[in-house]
């Protein structure tokens, strides 16, 4: 697989602060990677590293094997931005501004144009000044999807849509997931990542903590199990692997090491399984893991 | 090089699209205000005319305020000479200060609000944006200079050469050009655009302070003065080009600096770095009053300095009246008979320049509360327990109280500096000054007054009390050189206020005004607490 986006030992410092530390990822063609993180953890910034808006201290950053400052026009060529703060010019109409960032990608499709204004419900007629947050948030998508790019980076893109649009937007993104594109997605909707994204990187202070993909983070990671057996449940608490054992009558809520499922299971058949669900965490599991361990 | 300034085109259309019904109105104002005041001049050259305004124009204090003629014999004063005497140096400063404002909204406040980072992640190139703003601005003063130039020949006098016209109407765009340029460097060196603006007006403001120094000791200094490049052309006199050339080269210098320093910055960073602010509030922040004081505190305490500094600049002129006089027996009886000396005459016609100047802080005050308002800062605000009347008053309370120390700073700089420049030979004393001075209050309450009727009524109504006040200012100014029609210098606000010390107060007309602004701030309020907020508009 090619790498569309390729960072290695990013850093950036603003002043006395250290907003970048040591960031490492990729973005391999037809990916979708999303980035998450908390708030000042880097993710902006890195961002904008990328778009070569500002400039990085140390470490190599490159889209389609390019560099990311040297090279920003060629880049631009071929990607689509939409911040999470999209802003407009007062005086101009949203479509003008979507025309505009069209024209200002070096073209666009006219029809997709039209067909995304109508099922993001924008008024395409107002003046920007009259609109709110998440209609102007439709305008910066509605731009990025209506142009032809071969890597899309959004930064928070649906902050202040209603879900609605939010599914539309999801919609629209597993489109051009479909037709090969690739996506850098930083968002703090974990379950939008969690739908769309191949990969996830996670961020804290200025350094990556976590790679992988969903699966391959789960598996790191611990499943939540209630299991309800015929023999006394109590006897599961002390096996290996087993973490918060909580126990109701003859049903016990635990979480497992997934590398210790299989004794688990088996001293469980023992026991004589009447009821076994398990959860894999979910991306706010291992999200919450991360920062509050 | 090609890549930094990729697609400017596109932007410099688009700003033309943007804004050409701002271009317009700077055009075809500024351009009027420029050369259309030909038929007024050629009514003072009748008679006596040109010679009693020639002499006039010799005193030191004249000087400092609209600058020097090379014109060494009133014989030699025309129309021509005396226009371009009096007129070029305000309007070339009018041209600084719209293009500095106007280059720092297109550039450092587009990438305050954000605008420019998504420009930025399209094939524009990083400086395509300056660019594009800088041809505006060439754009826009090339065709302002054209347009004064014809403006000036339609009226077919005699001393207004062709030359001359499309020099003087150079020279105004030439100062467009500078003070867009020195706005373009100021906007990579701060952190924002607030300090942008601040400081390329506070620069301009300097530039014309000290040129008025160097103005009565020595002209040709002033020519180290980019200010001074613009007047020093002398239209219609010596006819003299090389100014423009200084200032180009100033220019293109200034463009290289700004693009080399925006090259090196990031996105939204300046170069004067940002201090750690405190963890925690001062006890006296924590309040309707301490906020207001805060939001407005860095306005306030620059305009109050520059206040001093004006009036310490026209006081120091008092000791050069004298010797003026001295040197000049026309003007020495003419000031004899009248009754007043030199100093008062110059004390009544500075002091309304300088309140005129001082009324601007307070009406800055009162329409911040409304930009805080359409940012929709104050919605959370007035979401808890305070009132829309302790906003307002709070308001209007500061806009007075800076009126009060404007004149009292600004009265006192003068005056203290008059005194001691003037020695012994002192025909007025600090509260002569002070009298002068606060006999103005009135026209500071009205300003005040109608910024609150404006903010109570239709607050976007708020930035027309400038034009008013501008035009006030305008109306006084010429005043003194034009005779206008008693009616027609009455539109102004502080006709209505007599010339201290030059005639008695007047006591009817100052209290009547002050309880007319007071009225316009009660019905202001009125408005104000009834009204829609418009956040976001």
């Amino acid at each position: 697989m090619t790498n569309i986006v390729s960072i290695q030992g990013l850093q950036k410092r603003f002043g006395k602060f250290q907003a970048l530390n040591d960031v490492n990822f990729t973005v391999n063609a037809g990916e979708v990677v999303g980035f998450i993180g908390p708030n000042g953890a880097g993710k902006s910034t890195t961002i904008r590293i990328l778009l070569g808006i500002i400039k990085r201290d140390a470490g190599n950053a490159e889209i389609f094997g390019k560099d990311v400052w040297k090279d920003s026009l060629e880049i631009h060529k071929r990607i689509s931005y939409v911040p999470g703060d999209v802003t407009l010019w007062g005086n101009l109409t949203g479509g003008e501004m979507i025309d505009l960032f069209l024209k200002l990608h070096g073209g666009g499709d006219k029809q997709k144009r039209d067909e995304l204004i109508k099922r993001f419900e924008l008024d395409p007629k107002k003046k920007a000044k009259g609109y709110s947050k998440g209609n102007r948030q439709k305008v910066g998508l509605i731009a990025a999807l209506a142009a032809d790019s071969d890597l899309y980076i959004f930064d928070e893109p649906t902050s202040g849509l209603d879900p609605l649009m939010e599914a539309i937007f999801q919609e629209e993104v597993e489109k051009i997931k479909k037709s090969g594109k690739s996506i850098l997605l930083s968002s703090h909707i974990l379950s939008e990542v969690e739908r769309l994204a191949d990969k996830v990187v996670i961020i804290r202070q200025g350094e990556v903590v976590e790679t992988g993909t969903l699966d391959e983070l789960r598996h790191l990671t611990r499943s939540t199990v209630t299991l309800a057996t015929k023999g006394d449940v109590a006897e599961m608490a002390g096996l290996k692997g087993v973490f918060d054992f909580n126990q109701k009558d003859d049903e016990a809520t635990f979480s497992v090491d997934n590398q210790h499922l299989d004794d688990i299971l088996v001293k469980a058949s023992k026991l004589g399984v009447k009821k076994f669900e398990s959860v894999p965490p979910t991306l706010e599991d291992l999200f919450m893991r991360h920062y509050e361990g | 090089m090609k890549e930094k300034l990729a697609s400017w085109p596109t932007l410099f259309l688009l700003f033309l699209k943007r804004d050409w019904k701002k271009i317009v109105v700077w055009v075809a104002g500024l351009g009027l205000f420029s050369a259309a005041y030909v038929p007024a001049f050629e009514e003072i050259t009748k008679g006596q005319g040109l010679k009693g305004m020639f002499e006039t124009l010799q005193n030191p204090a004249m000087i400092s305020m609209v600058g020097p003629t090379p014109v060494e014999t009133a014989a030699d004063y025309t129309l021509g000479a005396m226009y371009a005497h009096e007129m070029l140096l305000f309007c070339s400063l009018f041209a600084m200060v719209i293009a500095a404002l106007h280059v720092v909204s297109h550039t450092r406040k587009e990438e305050d609000h954000g605008l420019l980072e998504l420009v930025r992640s399209f094939q524009i190139g990083r400086q395509a944006n300056s660019l594009a703003a800088m041809m505006e601005i060439l754009f826009i003063n090339v065709l302002l200079a054209l347009f004064i130039g014809g403006v000036m020949i339609s009226f077919g006098a005699d001393t207004i050469t062709v030359e001359g016209s499309f020099l003087f109407g150079a020279s105004i765009g030439m100062a467009g050009i500078l003070g867009a340029v020195i706005a373009l460097v100021m906007a990579q060196i701060m952190p924002a655009s607030s300090g942008a603006t601040g400081s390329s007006l506070g620069i301009i403001g300097l530039l014309y302070i000290i040129r008025a120094g160097t103005d009565v000791s020595n002209a040709d200094f002033s020519m180290v003065n980019p200010l001074g490049w613009t007047y020093l052309t002398y239209p219609f006199t010596d006819d003299n080009w090389l100014p423009l050339i200084f200032a180009l080269i100033f220019s293109i210098i200034m463009v290289v600096l700004a693009f080399t320093l925006e090259g090196n910055r990031d996105l939204g960073a300046g170069y004067l770095p940002e201090r750690e602010g405190r963890d925690r509030a001062k006890k006296s922040l924590l309040s309707v009053h301490g906020l207001f004081i805060k939001m407005n505190k860095g306005v306030m305490i620059s305009w109050l300095i520059a206040f001093v500094i004006m009036g310490a600049a026209y006081g120091s002129i008092y000791g050069d009246m004298q010797t003026f006089l001295g040197s000049n027996e026309m003007m020495e009886q003419m000031f004899a008979q009248s009754g007043v000396s030199i100093e008062e005459s110059f004390t009544g016609t500075i002091m309304m320049v300088m309140i005129s100047l001082v009324s601007i802080l307070p009406i800055v005050i009162v329409n911040k509360l409304f930009s805080e308002e359409r940012r929709s800062r104050l919605s959370q605000l007035y979401a808890t327990k305070v009132t829309r009347n302790q906003f307002y008053w709070t308001s209007i309370g500061l806009a007075v109280l800076a009126g009060l120390a404007g004149i009292f700073l600004a009265a006192g700089s003068l005056g203290g500096t008059a005194s001691a420049a003037m020695e012994d030979n002192v025909t007025m004393d600090v509260v002569d000054f002070f009298a002068a001075g606060f006999n103005f209050l009135p026209s500071v309450f009205f300003f005040i007054g109608l910024a609150a009727l404006a903010l109570g009524w239709a607050p976007r109504l708020g930035k027309v009390v400038y034009v008013y006040l501008g035009y006030s200012f305008a109306i006084n100014y010429f005043g003194n050189i034009l005779d206008l029609p008693e009616w027609f210098s009455k539109t102004a606000i502080q006709s209505w206020q007599s010339r201290m010390p030059l005639e008695d107060f007047n006591a009817p007309s100052f209290l009547t005004i002050i309880v007319i602004s007071i009225a316009l701030m009660i019905i202001g309020y009125l408005g104000y607490h009834r009204r829609d907020l418009m956040e976001g508009a």
